[in-house]
């Protein structure tokens, strides 16, 4: 693919291993937009808050992985949020100290979303092919538990199109990005309908979902969630794919109270519906299983200092903390209760916690870190292997990891296709009513009902190093 | 131009290729694109400039007989292109300074040592 390359340089007086030795040192000096990563080595997590116009004080964070690092020479970014694309920095000895030129590249997904965020009309033409909508979190801090729901789309797409498409005719995807906000989400939401779209996938919080739903109730148009939820959304034109919460927590209540050595739980998490309804249920479910609820406590996305919620969970005399946050919330969250030293009393167990948040959180703060959900990226499944082959393949081996919160949308296109094929896609409603059966998926068996929800295998996994593997 | 078109027009690696190409060398005629793009020829190069000149991305300037295309400077590409430009500089001067700066200060520990 063609990319628009920038280019910028800059000389400074200091040598080039000491120029080098500043990216992500956090002193100001980390090269692009003061770059945060654990360590200058190839495959670990990298973060820089851009201050692009339109985006308030904050800016915003791209986030990838490093792609190359030559100790004094090179530095390369392989970025995924909010597009995909490549920084390179080069260090090179000039004049006594070093020439440092940075290269970016930018490519048509890039282009699409600046544009988009600049204020610039980014509409298609009418097209004659199915339109499919895919409402996602590229920006704020959701964009890192969705890093790779577009790939996984793509994909998806790619295959459905390699079979003859809908009736003959390629499908085609458009992306919007609800930036973790319901309101934004909306008004995507609005512009994916206005660009043809009959059904839109819903890859973000359940509080876009929720917002996005009540909105469009009068459009005609399907929404369906992807991802794990509490379920509750009713009406012909909804299907809540996914893991429900009590699910999870009927799994996962014994073998992590087991695994902490009590069963003293602190409930955390950020304050909006997925969370709210996951405590209530654990409020519920829980106390069956001999467990204690001994705190509680939300706290607003974008929340920096967790410390005085860690001191608080470590006054409870918690065993267990169930952590509802998500996104980088709940990477700054549970790197601070390492930092703090928390995992010396308790063990946290985080239903929504997937493989590309656990590479923010870094191997040594993500151990005593348990998960739950259907899918893991090291689940081993036949139908698994295949497709991270292909992930790999198609997006190289620096692409985020995928995760039960990426992968299921690539389950979603493929029941929606499924559906599809038969009564077309411009009926929404019949859509949903033949969105029946059971499927075979990377995960394994799901199981979709007259009741609309999913049933499939819910696993306990354990995070090791910067990966889940399941739990013994 | 209608709104839908600047998508459009960048859905084609060929304009894309072109448009990065203006990127770079601020101003450039057909047979400059033609030599430094190998997929397609003059007369390919041409109708692609027309797409790109009709969604508002691509400006045109003619001088005697001769024809020289640009990114349009009230276009939204030359919008992100310099805006992002401009962020990614900004970046490096900051970090060019605090670099600057710390090499003073580890210098000048070391002359008092």
């Amino acid at each position: 693919m063609t990319r628009v390359v920038l280019r910028a340089e800059q000389w400074t007086a200091a040598l080039p291993a000491a120029a080098y030795s500043l990216f992500g040192a956090d002193l100001g000096a980390g090269w692009v937009f003061d770059a945060h990563c654990d360590r200058v080595a190839v495959g670990n997590a990298v973060s820089m808050r851009a201050p692009i116009a339109g985006f308030g004080a904050d800016g915003v964070d791209i986030i990838g992985r490093i792609a190359a690092a030559r100790p004094g020479s090179e530095i390369e970014i392989a970025h995924d949020q909010p597009w995909r694309g490549r920084i390179k920095l080069h260090f090179t000895p000039e004049r006594g100290g070093t020439k440092v030129r940075l290269f970016a590249e930018l490519d048509e997904s890039g282009l699409e979303w600046l544009m988009h965020r600049r204020g610039f009309p980014i509409a298609r033409g009418r097209s004659p092919n199915p339109q499919l909508g895919l409402l996602t979190t590229k920006s704020g801090p959701g964009n890192l538990f969705t890093a790779a729901v577009d790939n996984l789309a793509v994909l998806a797409v790619e295959e459905i199109n390699a079979e003859g498409g809908v009736r003959g005719r390629p499908v085609e995807l458009i992306v919007g990005d609800d930036a973790t906000d319901p309101a934004t989400g909306v008004a995507e939401a609005r512009r994916l309908v206005r660009a043809g779209c009959r059904t839109i996938m819903v890859s973000t919080t359940s509080a876009t979902f929720a917002a996005v739903k009540r909105a469009l109730a009068d459009s005609e148009v399907l929404v369906v969630q992807t991802l794990m939820n509490e379920g509750g959304a009713r009406g012909p034109l909804c299907v809540q794919l996914g893991e429900r919460h009590e699910d999870q927590l009927v799994a996962a209540a014994q073998p992590v109270m087991r695994m902490a050595g009590g069963r003293r739980w602190f409930l955390a998490g950020n304050d909006y519906c997925w969370p709210r309804s996951t405590h209530a249920v654990a409020r519920r479910i829980l106390p069956r299983f001999g467990a204690r609820v001994v705190g509680e406590r939300f706290a607003l996305f974008g929340t920096g200092d967790f410390a005085p919620l860690v001191e608080e969970i470590r006054r409870s005399g918690a065993d267990i903390v169930l952590s509802t946050f998500v996104g980088a919330d709940s990477a700054a969250f549970e790197r601070q209760c390492h930092a703090m030293g928390l995992r010396d009393q308790c063990i946290t167990l985080a239903p929504a916690m997937d493989e590309s948040t656990l590479l923010r959180i870094g191997d040594e703060a993500s151990s005593g870190l348990y998960s739950v959900s259907g899918y893991i990226e090291r689940l081993p499944t036949e139908a698994n292997s295949r497709l991270l082959a292909r992930y790999r393949a198609a997006f190289g081996r620096w692409a985020p990891p995928m995760s039960s919160l990426s992968e299921s949308v690539f389950e979603a296109l493929h029941i929606w296709w499924f559906a599809a094929r038969r009564v077309g896609a411009d009926d929404p409603r019949r859509i949903a009513e033949e969105m029946r059966g059971v499927f075979e998926f990377p995960r394994g068996t799901v199981t979709l009902d007259a009741t609309g929800r999913a049933g499939q295998q819910i696993y306990v996994a354990e995070a090791a190093g910067t990966t889940l593997k399941l739990a013994q | 131009m209608g709104p839908g078109l600047a998508f459009d027009a960048l859905a084609d690696p060929v304009r894309r290729e072109i448009l990065a190409v203006l990127a770079e060398h601020e101003e450039c005629s057909v047979s400059e694109l033609a030599d430094r793009i190998d997929s397609v020829g003059r007369t390919g190069v041409s109708s692609h400039l027309r797409v790109l000149r009709a969604a508002g991305l691509v400006s045109e300037r003619k001088e005697g007989r001769f024809r020289y295309y640009s990114v349009d400077p009230t276009g939204a590409a030359r919008d992100v292109i310099e805006m992002l430009h401009s962020l990614f500089q900004g970046a490096l001067v900051d970090a060019g300074r605090a670099a600057t700066e710390a090499d003073a200060r580890d210098t000048s520990e070391i002359r008092s040592a």
